[in-house]
């Protein structure tokens, strides 16, 4: 019985060639594209799931209510992990956790390295495994670090690691370390990484800040005891806070801040390692936005719906004109659940090949995918049992859709009728058309949202940052270098050469480097009794004058004032909490003691200093020591960009013999930002046009068939003497109704969505009517052609041909 | 065997109906040959329906074998129409995706018969109607007689005690519907297979050993 099944459909596919190609590759398409997004949303979703404490495992914000709106950030003293440890019996370990290096040495070879130091406890938290050396206390001395697998063969080769001195370069100097263990390479699927981690203790500040409640800088991670609730520990965390941030709760109440909603000014509270990939709160996590993965899912759904429409409605069509073998059957003695089992079994079968070719399909796409949206995905990945799971029960409900409902509605029709020939296929073309109208729908969505994404994105890009983007180089500099010591020599050797027209540096980059870094750091003090809050960045001599900035009032660094080392240059919004640009000159600020207040020397128009997300904030600019020149950013003239990027290069090369640097333009810099953004626009992009070719080409099928059944009509009208163009609108009404009906139920959806997304942005645009209008005259310009196609063919045919075929 | 008693059929036809039998009382013994004969539109196609389970009486009773067919489940219908009763049709209707010899085989693939069963049951009526050659050509690749005798075959294959069969020779040429014809007469004489045919023809009613004329949906 299932070979005679079998055979019946093999030779049914090759029959119908063009609707099973139709069929087969649209399915195919949309389960590649499917896999594909199921692979990057599961990624996603799989951050930090591999840890076996995973469920009690917890980062440590707080929550600040201040004059300007509630802020909340995961950074936290020094001091505040070991008084936590005293105070909560409901943390069963803990560990402060931050990057404190990016070079490490062995004997004279110095290599990259992401390092990091932690509490001891890090390692018992999170799921780590050690593989060789001190499996016990790997970070018992301060002087040992633990290095991953990686890591210690780029440096070590076959050597064995364990006992070998190493350099850390730490506060403008190399200390030394030795090798104490050998962790297992950490997944990439993990939000915190190192390649090497040391005692907590070889933070640089550490000493001085070791005691200091005031300043912020590293995470802090928990592991709950079995019996404790985070709810417990928020509702405890209370009076920790009042016990060891008084001076900065006295300064909250002084500057007249409502309390939050709990009734706090300040609050400790937990979010669980599973979710920090996802909370943008988390220093070290915030990666993506939790509804990008499930907006992955929802589309890679989107698609398969819409090719499982296709199936549907050529299933549907084609088994009608099989009628009359089913009749038979069921003369025969075929019972109904035979008649489904065996209609459904083709196609299971179908979609089978489908499967196999989607997933051909999507391995050959596998590398061009993550190159172009930066992944890291392999195929492998469908091993894991619960995707597995999922994709067959996706595949199951696939076949079930696409198969099960025809082969039901088929089965159901009355035998006799069948035979009689009184059956016509098709008649009432209401499911069809609803199915038709939601794929319209889904894919005007689709390209509504696109477009208005791609909009968003272009207008951030485009935007004037107050600053000078295509004619400024940043050159991020090596951690172990002597960083003022390379600016000054850069200085001398690039002042004065043609194309250059101006240098300069600072402490951070604008937007976000090759080295992919992006930072900041915020200082409160008092001013004429209120508190003054403002961004804080360490620049150089001419830096107004080097990324092209609007001077408003006094001036820029200069190295012809001898003084300018106790200057600051504030923007517009520092200058209003200091009462007004001109008011703001010479205004002292105690920002760092109060025996040696700072100067304001001059004042500069607002400009972007963060990505366009955030509204430009108080900026005070400074030439502070204590945070060194990280960057150097150099002017050059307009014309030959290349040439004088080529010149940059070549002098760092003759400085510098030994060290490379990657140095880019700035707007290069600021595009990156978005390149998030840009990596989920692309996949929406390509999305969204799959969509629609699906779509089209069920539409396509569809209006093979009605042709078909209409070649007689249409010879009709013909020889009483419509023309091809009436022919062809008089055919193409019907879908063109139908395509126009899904634009105007999208449009509204699209409107609402995007609105949404938009209210992200500090600044964007907005949704204009003729996105709607782009996207409707898309959609029906394709519909109308795909129909077109099959309608002329029907139009221009000999009608006499036509009325005879009968 | 076949037992009508006051059967009429109708369709609502717009706000009235259509009488196309009125209360026919027929009786068919087994092993009877009969064959049903009439104009046009009398109904003789609505008959053989209603005697084949594949349409209801509006009113009257059907004992099929002694049951009355009104009270059967519909599994048991299908179960006759896997073991009892067999069809052929003046457009054949074969399985045009299936070879010749899958066609035969197909009703008693429905009856679930081992597999070395089915081979000697197909083999032996393929060789009975002389198609060994032709076994594995698809309906296509036949000419309308021999079309219509794998039609025959498929019905008998099954060893059914009743053929029902609406005009078999209708598509086709004299001497193919001679050959038909003896074939229903060598099945119903030897295998004891009753028959009732819908014919238009004297020459073809004159094979079998009773005629019963309709008109305009009575019998006369
Ligand atoms: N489904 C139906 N609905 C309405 N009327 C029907 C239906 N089926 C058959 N009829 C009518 O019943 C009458 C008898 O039809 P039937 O097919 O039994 O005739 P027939 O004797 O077999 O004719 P022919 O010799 O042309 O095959 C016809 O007048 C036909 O119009
Ligand atoms: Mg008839």
């Amino acid at each position: 019985m299932f070979r005679n099944y079998i055979k019946i459909a093999w030779r049914n596919l090759r029959k119908s060639k063009l609707l099973t190609g139709v069929n087969v590759l649209g399915l195919a398409i949309a389960f590649a594209a499917c896999i594909l997004l199921v692979l990057t949303a599961w990624r996603e979703l799989s951050f930090d799931q591999f840890h076996t404490n995973k469920g009690r495992l917890q980062e440590l914000y707080i929550t600040v209510q201040r004059p300007e709106g509630e802020e909340s950030r995961s950074n936290f003293p020094i001091p505040l992990t070991p008084a936590l440890k005293q105070d909560f019996p409901e943390v069963k370990a803990a560990s402060r956790f931050i990057a404190i290096s990016g070079s490490i040495r062995y004997h004279d070879k110095t290599f990259q390295a992401d390092v990091k130091s932690a509490d001891a406890d890090l390692l018992k938290m999170f799921s780590f495994p050690l593989i060789k050396g001190e499996m016990h206390q790997p970070l018992n001395s301060l002087s040992n670090v633990v290095i991953t697998a990686n890591m210690a063969k780029k440096i070590f080769g076959a050597e064995d690691a364990i006992n070998k001195p190493v350099e850390i370069y730490l506060e403008g100097e190399w200390k030394s370390f030795i090798v104490s263990a050998v962790a297992k390479d950490i997944p990439d699927n993990s939000t915190i990484s190192f390649d090497v981690v040391c005692r907590f203790e070889n933070t640089p500040g550490y000493v001085s800040q070791k005691d200091d409640w005031g300043a912020s800088s590293n995470e802090v991670f928990v592991q709950l005891a079995d019996h404790a609730t985070v709810a417990g520990f928020e509702r405890r965390s209370g009076t920790f806070v009042n016990k060891y941030f008084t001076a900065i709760l006295r300064d909250l109440k002084r500057d007249g801040v409502a309390p939050g909603k709990d009734g706090q000014l300040m609050s400790l509270h937990l979010m669980p390692i599973t979710t920090i990939h996802f909370n943008s709160i988390s220093s070290s996590g915030g990666a993506i936005s939790k509804t990008y993965p499930y907006l992955l899912l929802l589309i890679g759904g989107f698609i398969l719906f819409i090719a499982c429409v296709n199936f549907m409605n050529l299933t549907i069509a084609a088994a009608f004109s099989r009628s009359r073998e089913i009749g038979m059957r069921k003369i025969l003695g075929a019972v109904k659940t035979q008649l489904v089992t065996q209609l459904w079994g083709e196609a299971v079968l179908i979609c089978l090949l489908a499967l196999v070719t989607g997933l051909v399909i999507a391995y050959l796409l596998l590398p061009g995918y993550n190159a172009l949206f930066s992944n890291k995905l392999s195929l492998a990945l469908l091993k894991s049992p619960g995707l597995l799971a999922g994709v067959l029960l996706g595949f199951v409900l696939v076949t079930l859709l696409s198969g099960g409902y025809p082969a039901w509605a088929i089965a159901k029709i009355n035998t006799l009728k069948v035979l009689k020939g009184s059956l016509q296929a098709g008649k009432s073309n209401g499911l069809r058309n609803v199915l038709m109208v939601t794929q319209f729908v889904i894919s005007s969505l689709l390209i509504c949202c696109t477009l208005i994404a791609w909009q968003q994105l272009d207008y951030l890009r485009k935007m004037p940052l107050g600053y000078n983007r295509d004619q400024v180089i940043s050159i991020p500099l090596p951690y172990e270098m002597d960083t003022e010591q390379a600016l000054q020599r850069m200085r001398n050797s690039l002042s004065g050469q043609t194309g250059i027209a101006a240098i300069s540096g600072a402490a951070i980059n604008m937007g976000r480097g090759r080295d992919g870094a992006s930072q900041s750091s915020i200082i409160a003090m008092d001013y004429k009794g209120h508190s003054v809050r403002s961004n804080w960045l360490r620049v150089d001599y001419d830096y107004v004058k080097a990324l092209g900035l609007t001077l408003l009032a006094g001036r820029d660094f200069s190295q012809a004032y001898g003084t300018d080392s106790s200057g600051l240059v504030i923007n517009e919004k520092m200058a209003a909490q200091l009462g007004g640009v001109q008011a703001a000159l010479g205004v002292q600020l105690p920002v760092l003691d109060s025996a040696h207040p700072l100067t304001v020397i001059g004042v500069v128009k607002d400009f972007n200093f963060k990505p366009l997300k955030e509204d430009i904030a108080p900026l005070t600019m400074n030439l502070v020591k204590s945070w060194p020149v990280q960057y150097i950013f150099v002017k050059v003239a307009p014309g030959d960009l290349q040439g004088s990027m080529a010149l940059v290069k070549k002098q760092w090369k003759q400085l510098y013999p030994g060290s490379d640097i990657d140095p880019s333009f700035l707007d290069e810099n600021t595009d990156r930002q978005y390149r998030r953004e840009q990596r989920y626009s692309g996949i929406f992009i390509s999305a969204a046009i799959l969509a629609i070719i699906i779509s089209c080409m069920g539409l396509f099928a569809i209006s093979v068939l009605v042709m078909t059944r209409r070649t007689r009509e249409i010879g009709v009208r013909k020889v009483l003497g419509a023309s091809v163009i009436g022919i062809v609108a008089l055919v193409s009404k019907d879908f063109v109704k139908l395509v126009l009906l899904s634009v105007m139920i999208a449009a509204p959806i699209a409107w609402y969505v995007m609105d949404q997304w938009l209210q992200d942005y500090a600044y964007r645009i907005h949704i204009n009517i003729t996105v709607f209008v782009a996207a409707g005259g898309i959609a029906l310009l394709v519909a109308v052609l795909t129909v077109s196609i099959q309608s002329v063919r029907a139009a221009l045919m000999n009608p006499i041909k036509s009325i005879r075929t009968e | 065997m076949i037992q009508l008693k006051h059967i009429s059929k109708h369709y609502p036809v717009g706000f009235g109906k259509n009488e196309v039998l009125k209360d026919v009382d027929l009786t068919i013994f087994p092993g009877e040959f009969v064959s049903i004969m009439g104009p046009s539109g009398s109904g003789k196609s609505t008959l053989l329906h209603i005697l084949g389970l594949l349409e209801e009486p509006s009113t009257g009773e059907y004992l099929f074998e002694g049951e009355p067919v009104q009270r059967m489940s519909e599994k048991k219908r299908t179960q006759l129409h896997r073991g009892s009763i067999g069809f052929v049709f003046q457009a054949y209707h074969l399985i045009d995706e299936l070879t010749v010899y899958e066609n035969i085989e197909t009703p008693l693939l429905y009856k679930n018969m081992p597999a070395s069963e089915r081979k000697s049951r197909v083999a032996d009526v393929l060789d009975r109607f002389n198609m060994v050659a032709k076994k594995d050509l698809f309906p296509n690749q036949l000419s309308g007689g021999q079309q219509q005798l794998v039609g025959i075959a498929r019905a008998i294959v099954a060893e059914p005690r009743v053929i029902l069969a609406d005009e078999p020779t209708g598509n086709l040429h004299s001497d193919q519907a001679r050959v038909i014809m003896q074939m229903f007469k060598h099945l119903n004489e030897t295998d004891k297979i009753t028959i009732i045919q819908v014919t238009h023809s004297e020459q073809n009613a004159a094979f079998g050993h009773r005629v019963i004329e309709i008109r305009d949906g009575k019998i006369q």
